[in-house]
């Protein structure tokens, strides 16, 4: 499994500063920690999407998806792959165990465990692109829930279409909030021409005050 | 009725539901029991197709049907499971039919938010629906987690005189989702009174084949399987299963000569499938192998088997005799137990017993804070050690595992109170060899006693493997000639009782120099008797190493592996670097150094007292770090390293005060309640305030994620504190931030609360009705030193 040490860093508010020795130690063994004890595990599903009057809809399937940013985004869409990638409940167990014994060591492990989920994210992208071209389609960004005016509540649903919980045990609690807690869901539009790849982005985002936000030193 | 599943011949369960409703039309997203209700003669069709294919038990369509699956369908539970009933009875005439629950689909506490008592609560209602709609029998099914089995498990029997049947669902990996292995499942489950329980979905039958055969081998009741029709594949974005109808029935054939009683299928299969089931075990008959019977604890995902080299019941967490597990727990201090648990673990121990009795707190309220929060960090299984039934009922009923209960003695009225417990939650039992006239002082006499215990704890139905005896150790300074006779009874016990045996081992020395001498001696000399379990305090090496050195003599430890890997271990200690013990003490904090800036406060403890090295040394360093990380020279976990390190420093100078003053006082620099709000349930960040505010001396009472507005409320009342602090991450749970704010200003109107978390700003937090918004940790102490004036 990939972590990139990059990513983990940005997690942590990492401003280029001298890293030590004791912190360099950290990273490294949350880094190995993380790889061996994440079970890793996705689902996806390839639906026909359908614009209706009440909005966007994917076919065989429950979903409307409202707001104007997914709505943009799968604009030139004529399928839309749903996706959920979830690293298991062992990572969340180590993140609760450090965070009441080390929680130095809880910090940086999960800031490992979010990139993780985040390459994860990555390797189901490529499958799915590579679905998607053999059946002569693009892909686009992924888009998930909290992203621009893509409300969250719709996190229950997209796990009750995707059985998410019978399949790869990821739930969704009462404040949409997804448990493992190393959990993503997206959706991916496949068109036929390419995608310009801007999606949602750091630069597009108006928390100009970001914790984790790209690029500033 | 119970007795169908004892029946001589093979039961044959159907097949899956959903994938047959979803070739009727039934869309991805749609809740599959609401056909119950919109497309009765769909559900009643598939339910005759299984009964045509050779079924004798159909399920009901009421896999999903809790009360949060069905929230803003439309529906009720009663409603929809009345109908499933009624369809499925109609369907099957003369066959029997299963009331089907499912797991309710949100994950529970610790790692979701769903309590135990709500679990049960949705899982009554089910119950009560089923039973009064006159379904057969209760099959609960699929589950993940042992917890939420346990909690169905409870509301089924509590609720309902019907048969019960449980089946869990096992990864490739030999493990449920949740971590449970199938010796662990078969452990608890076996011992709640079910009337068959087993394996179902999530694999085919070829790979649940080999778990099949754990649990066949310790099953003291009768196995169902429910397999998939075998492992998904996805083609073309849609999901089939790779194995066909015929070898469904051959490997099922295959489950029954096992041993398995009870057959059907899961996702994927099809009347086809049964009909090929019912094809493949024509003429064989159920063969109930003779389960291996264990004396074993469990946590919710590891079995201790006693009998198999000795095993440590570690004895810490017992406030008889230390003040400052006293103290933690007069304040609630969870964090303390915790540590206390993880350094026994840590030091070697196999099972921790735990008893919070003091005169002056609630027993109760803290045995079930006690277990739950141990359950959840350590994964060892736990001795529940209480003189109260109201306790040991109250945390036996919330554990996850298989605990066992300490304890009962030859006394009747004790017996008749504690065994009904022991046997209604599954739980093993300490037996002590005293009654009505005391301990007898003949190893015979206490022979006698555990005999009669057994015998009793049979009538109540509970295995005599389940009774473990404590033959009593007396102390050698007052009853010197009795010791051998202690010996001697253990001896006994395991002769002619064949039992499993525990004592208590340090109290041998009582009142006697260099104890652990005595301590180590007794506890060589018990073992060679036959004592399985020792309850000693697992940091003190002489005891574990004897116990080492035990099992390579006694040819436990086969080729010594252990042992010579543990002296390895010893050798390779680091030694304490002198050098950075020179480096000044404010230099290793801000450097996060923690075993050594704690050396270093252990040494200074010695020439100044605690309070001015608080002031001249751990604050002024902390500064130091926050304006470093303030300047953005170090980041957050440097600065949190040096947190720790201030924390480890306290503990070493509250320690100190301890010992020398019986208390420790003058640090308080007020109190701050802080939890995350309910529905939420990131923590990390709260924690880090945490850690911070306790460095600059504050009394933080952290009440943890997910917690209700009126938890907040009461502490605050209780302990009159003047500050909160509360933290929520996500757009969604700020409105609860927003309802608890309201709860305080309404109960509370003289704290004030301070707000933080990733989705909040300043605005916002005005918005909602907080006074201060902190942040980041540092502003939140910031805030905190200026309310209190300490600035």
């Amino acid at each position: 499994m990939y972590i990139d040490r990059k990513e983990v860093l940005r997690y942590m508010g990492y401003r280029g500063q001298n890293i030590g020795h004791t912190t360099e130690k950290l990273l490294n063994d949350c880094i190995d920690e993380v790889a061996s004890v994440s079970k890793e595990s996705f689902l996806y599903e390839i639906f026909d999407v359908e614009h209706t009057a009440e909005g966007l809809c994917l076919k065989g399937t429950t979903l409307t998806l409202a707001g104007e940013d997914i709505g943009k985004h799968l604009a030139n869409s004529e399928k839309c792959a749903l996706m959920a990638v979830t690293l298991g409940l062992e990572v969340d167990k180590r993140i609760t165990f450090y965070s009441k014994t080390d929680i130095a060591k809880a910090l940086v492990f999960d800031a490992c465990a979010t990139a993780a989920a985040e390459s994860l994210c990555d390797t189901v992208h490529e499958k799915i692109e590579t679905e998607a071209r053999s059946m002569g389609f693009e892909t686009t960004t992924r888009f998930s829930p909290g992203y621009g005016d893509f409300s969250i509540g719709i996190q229950k649903e997209l796990a009750k279409v995707l059985k998410a919980y019978e399949g790869i045990g990821l739930s969704v609690n009462e404040s949409s909030i997804m448990i493992p807690r190393k959990s993503v869901t997206a959706f991916i539009g496949l068109q036929r021409e390419k995608s310009d790849k801007s999606g949602h982005s750091c630069e597009s985002c108006d928390s100009k005050n970001c914790f984790f936000r790209k690029g500033v030193e | 009725m119970g007795s169908i599943f004892e029946s001589k011949e093979l039961l044959i369960f159907d097949g899956g539901m959903g994938t047959m409703l979803q070739a009727h039309g039934l869309k991805a997203g749609e809740l599959p029991e609401s056909w119950n209700i919109s497309n009765p003669e769909k559900i009643l069709e598939i339910h005759k197709a299984y009964i045509d294919a050779g079924a004798d038990i159909i399920t009901t369509n009421t896999f999903g049907a809790n009360r949060y699956k069905l929230k803003g369908s439309g529906c009720s539970c009663g409603e929809i499971i009345g109908s499933a009933v009624k369809i499925a009875k109609e369907a099957a005439g003369s066959k029997l039919t299963a009331h089907d629950i499912g797991p309710i689909g949100q994950l529970m506490e610790p790692y979701g938010t769903l309590s135990f008592r709500d679990a049960y609560d949705a899982f009554r209602e089910q119950v009560v629906a089923g039973a009064a709609a006159g379904a057969d029998m209760i099959l609960i099914e699929t589950m993940s987690d042992i917890y939420e089995a346990r909690a169905a498990i409870l509301a089924a029997k509590e609720n309902s005189h019907l048969p019960v049947l449980c089946t869990m669902s096992f990864q490739l990996d030999g493990r449920t989702l949740t971590g449970t292995d199938p010796l662990t499942m078969v452990n608890i489950i076996s011992h709640l009174g079910v009337d068959a329980l087993g394996i179902n979905c999530s694999l085919g039958p070829k790979e649940i084949i080999p778990l099949l055969a754990r649990v066949l081998k310790h099953s003291t009741v009768p196995v169902i399987v429910q397999p998939n029709a075998g492992l998904p594949i996805i083609l073309d974005g849609k999901t089939f299963y790779d194995i066909s109808p015929e070898q469904f029935g051959q490997y099922m054939a295959e489950t029954a000569k096992m041993g398995a009683a009870i057959l059907g299928g899961c996702c994927g299969t099809t009347p086809e499938h049964i009909k090929e089931l019912r094809k493949a075990v024509s003429g064989l008959k159920p063969v109930r192998p003779e389960a291996v019977k264990l004396t074993a604890a469990s946590s919710a995902t590891a079995t201790v088997i006693l009998g198999e080299g000795a095993k440590i019941i570690g004895e810490r967490i017992n406030p008889t005799g230390k003040k400052r597990l006293k103290e933690a727990l007069r304040n609630g201090d969870m964090d303390y137990l915790l540590k206390e648990a993880v350094a026994q673990r840590d030091a070697g121990a196999h099972i921790l017993d735990v008893n919070v009795g003091l005169p002056e707190i609630d027993e109760k309220a803290m045995m079930v804070r006690a277990v739950f929060e141990l359950q959840n960090i350590v994964n060892l299984p736990l001795q529940i050690d209480s003189v109260s039934p109201d306790v040991i009922e109250a945390a036996a009923r919330i554990c996850s595992g298989r605990p066992i209960i300490n304890s009962v003695n030859g006394e009747k009225k004790t017996m008749d109170t504690i065994f009904p417990i022991a046997k209604k939650y599954g739980c093993l039992v300490v037996a002590l060899t005293l009654d009505e006239n005391g301990i007898p002082e003949k190893a015979e006499d206490r022979l006698k006693i555990a005999e009669k215990i057994v015998n009793r704890a049979e009538e109540f139905g509970i295995g005599r493997e389940d009774i473990i005896v404590d033959c009593l150790v007396l102390t050698a300074s007052a009853q010197q000639k009795e010791i051998r006779e202690t010996i001697k009874a253990v001896a006994l016990v395991k002769e002619k009782l064949g039992l499993k045996t525990t004592l208590g081992v340090s109290n041998v020395s009582f009142g006697l120099p260099d104890r652990e001498l005595l301590n180590r001696t007794f506890l060589a000399m018990a073992l060679t008797a036959g004592l399985d379990a020792p309850i000693l305090n697992p940091m003190a090496e002489a005891m574990t190493d004897t116990i080492k050195a035990y099992n390579v003599l006694w040819n436990i430890d086969k080729e010594a592996a252990e042992y010579i890997s543990s002296r390895s271990e010893v050798n390779e200690q680091p030694v304490f670097k002198e050098k950075e013990e020179n480096r000044s003490l404010k230099k290793l904090i801000v450097d996060g150094m923690k075993e050594e800036a704690a050396l270093t406060v252990k040494k200074l403890l010695t020439e100044i007292n605690g309070m001015e090295i608080v002031d001249t040394f751990l604050i002024p360093a902390l500064d130091v770090a926050g304006q470093k990380y303030e300047s953005g020279e170090i980041f957050l976990p440097q600065l949190i390293q040096s947190a720790e390190t201030v924390k480890r420093a306290f503990e070493a100078i509250k320690d100190n005060m301890l010992k020398n003053a019986g208390e420790v006082t003058g640090v308080s620099k007020g109190k701050i309640v802080i939890a995350t709000v309910k529905g939420d349930i990131h923590d990390i960040g709260k924690n880090i305030v945490k850690i911070l505010l306790e460095n600059y001396g504050f009394e933080v009472y952290d009440l943890g994620k997910d917690v209700a507005a009126e938890s907040i409320v009461k502490k605050v009342k209780e302990e009159k504190a003047l500050m909160v602090g509360l933290s929520a991450l996500m757009t969604t749970t700020v409105k609860s931030m927003e309802d608890t704010v309201k709860a305080l200003r309404q109960h509370c109107p003289d704290t004030r609360v301070m707000v933080g978390g990733a989705v909040l700003n300043e605005d916002y937090a005005k918005m909602i009705g907080a006074d201060y918004y902190g942040k980041d940790a540092r502003e939140a102490v910031k805030i905190a030193r200026r309310f209190y004036g300490c600035e």
